[in-house]
């Protein structure tokens, strides 16, 4: 009986704080738009001009032989830009809110769920971008099916990034800078728009990156439509559940502190 | 605790700041590899307790920086104090100033679901209470107007609007008010706000009030305190803490003026309705 009421209750908090992250991940989707569709094209100009910029010096630079370059190189600067932009737009998520902070008593998780939400909404016009693309390549579509068992945990590790990012944010005035030159460093580190093999270096390197197996995972499912390997899934699911629950705890550990440093 | 509805018992509160130059990355990872750092503490709360009876208001005075935003923020829950303890018997609303939280960029009518659902409302909720606002606002020509082409008065009037409305709907045990009242609107609206603040204020709702508005309290509230450094300088009778408040700043030459000159003005019945 006991059990019953305290699940009842967590579970109408939880509807209250996924209402609340809806409701500001409305109001910041409009402001970000204009109250248009079209400004859901600059979400998109980012990873395109990349695209169409890669495709094009590829001449210059072998990169090796890859079947479905086009498809490969789109997956891998789609996923990354979600994570990148994301991750970036989390940072100011307590600190850039001190106006609420300051005059209401609110919870915080919103903020940044409000975030999260946003961000899975954008990612379906990137979707788009890909079917579009495979149409044009008269590659199947069949695997982009499969892509949503992926996109959840691809969800849940950078949920737990930017629960992680937004708290060190209120602490650290210029932390958008120092990520800024880590997304460079891992844009160029993590396989986007080149391959590795086992035996590279760079290959031993990136089995330490989460971002490796996400994009591995996706290339796997939506452009050679084909099973990913057991361990690679291993380490999706590893990777997404211990950062989500290392960033929230972090995140919670920290969160008394918010109102007092913004 | 049946009778009342916040106890606070000996809060301390310590606030520790970084120069400016401090929170940056580079200074950070500096300052933890060599361990030296530059801080500045200071005492914002020292062992300040109190209680709020069912239905009383009470006053809180003092100049700026003498902590009783912070008081009130601790009691609120927004801040965690470094020692005491806050026990709060009932539902509660912290309201701090109007014109915060509008959205440039949206509508009025954007703006209105936004700051409705983080004040806690659900879709539902706000919805009964829309037209409300809207009349009350007096802005409803502007109700698919973005909030940036407002002037700054007509901010004041929605967000006030907004909050008052959201408040009547929660109905809360408890209200905290930190500078709250008037402000930025014309007189027929500052009027009409003061009269809903008072309509929610008597119907048995406990207050704890900040202003520096010393009429506001001496009208409204049963007791005040008066804050300074920190600490509970004085608390009493609400007239006799804003008297002897208004006499301590009085040598001062400038001040004795104005005060007498806002005291004349209190004797003045149309005055006296709208402050």
């Amino acid at each position: 009986m006991i059990l019953k009421t305290m699940f009842e209750k967590s579970w109408h908090q939880a509807g209250s704080v996924f209402r609340l992250s809806y409701s500001i991940a409305k109001a910041n989707f409009k402001i970000r738009n204009e109250g248009s569709y079209l400004g859901v094209f600059w979400y998109l100009l980012n990873p395109l001009a990349l695209f169409l910029i890669i495709l094009f010096v590829r001449k210059a630079i072998d990169m090796g032989d890859v079947p479905a370059y086009p498809a490969y190189l789109l997956v891998g600067l789609i996923m990354f830009n979600y994570f990148r932009s994301t991750t970036s737009a989390a940072i100011g998520d307590i600190s850039g809110n001190s106006n609420y902070i300051k005059s209401m008593k609110i919870s915080y998780e919103p903020l940044v769920f409000s975030r999260i939400i946003e961000s899975v909404f954008s990612h379906i016009f990137e979707i788009v971008l890909i079917i579009v693309l495979l149409i044009f390549f008269n590659e199947s579509l069949i695997g982009i099916l499969f892509y949503p068992f992926l996109f959840f945990f691809f969800v849940l590790f950078v949920s737990g990034v930017s629960f992680f990012l937004s708290t060190i944010g209120t602490f650290v005035s210029d932390l958008s800078n120092v990520w800024n030159v880590f997304m460079q460093f891992l844009f160029f580190t993590t396989p986007i728009f080149y391959v590795v093999n086992p035996g590279d270096s760079v290959y031993s390197a990136n089995l330490f990156n989460p971002m490796f197996y996400f994009l591995s995972v996706g290339r796997d499912i939506i452009v050679y439509r084909a099973f990913p390997e057991s361990w690679m899934i291993a380490a999706i699911v590893l990777f997404s559940c211990v950062t989500f629950f290392a960033g929230f705890v972090i995140f919670e550990k920290n969160k008394h502190k918010f109102a007092e440093r913004v | 605790m049946e009778e009342y509805r916040i106890i606070v018992e000996n809060i301390s509160k310590k606030f520790v700041r970084d120069y400016s130059s401090q929170e940056t990355f580079l200074s950070k990872t500096l300052s933890f590899l060599f361990g030296k750092s530059h801080r500045v503490e200071f005492n914002a709360l020292n062992d300040v307790s109190l209680r709020l009876p069912k239905g009383k208001i009470l006053g809180v005075i003092g100049k700026n920086g003498e902590g009783k935003s912070t008081l009130l923020r601790i009691i609120a829950g927004i801040f965690k104090p470094d020692s005491g303890e806050v026990k709060i018997n009932g539902s509660m609303v912290y309201l701090a100033g109007f014109g915060q939280g509008l959205k440039q960029k949206l509508t009025m009518r954007e703006n209105i679901y936004l700051i409705g659902s983080i004040r806690g409302l659900d879709k539902k909720e706000i919805e009964s209470r829309f037209e409300e606002i809207v009349e009350f606002s007096g802005l409803r020509e502007y109700i698919d107007t973005k909030v940036y082409q407002f002037s700054a008065g007509m901010m004041t009037r929605l967000s006030f609007s907004i909050t008052i409305f959201c408040i009547a709907q929660k109905n809360p045990d408890i209200l905290l008010i930190d500078e709250a009242i008037g402000g930025g609107a014309d007189i027929t609206f500052q009027k009409k706000a003061l009269d809903k603040m008072e309509g929610l204020i008597n119907r048995g709702t406990s207050v704890i009030f900040v202003s520096h508005n010393l009429f506001q309290i001496e009208k409204y509230c049963d007791e005040a305190i008066w804050l300074k450094n920190g600490e509970i300088f004085m608390r009493g009778n609400s007239k006799e803490v804003v008297g002897a408040y208004v006499n301590a700043y009085s040598n001062d030459g400038n001040v004795k003026g104005y005060i007498e000159k806002k005291m004349s003005m209190k004797n003045k019945a149309a005055v006296k309705k709208v402050y």
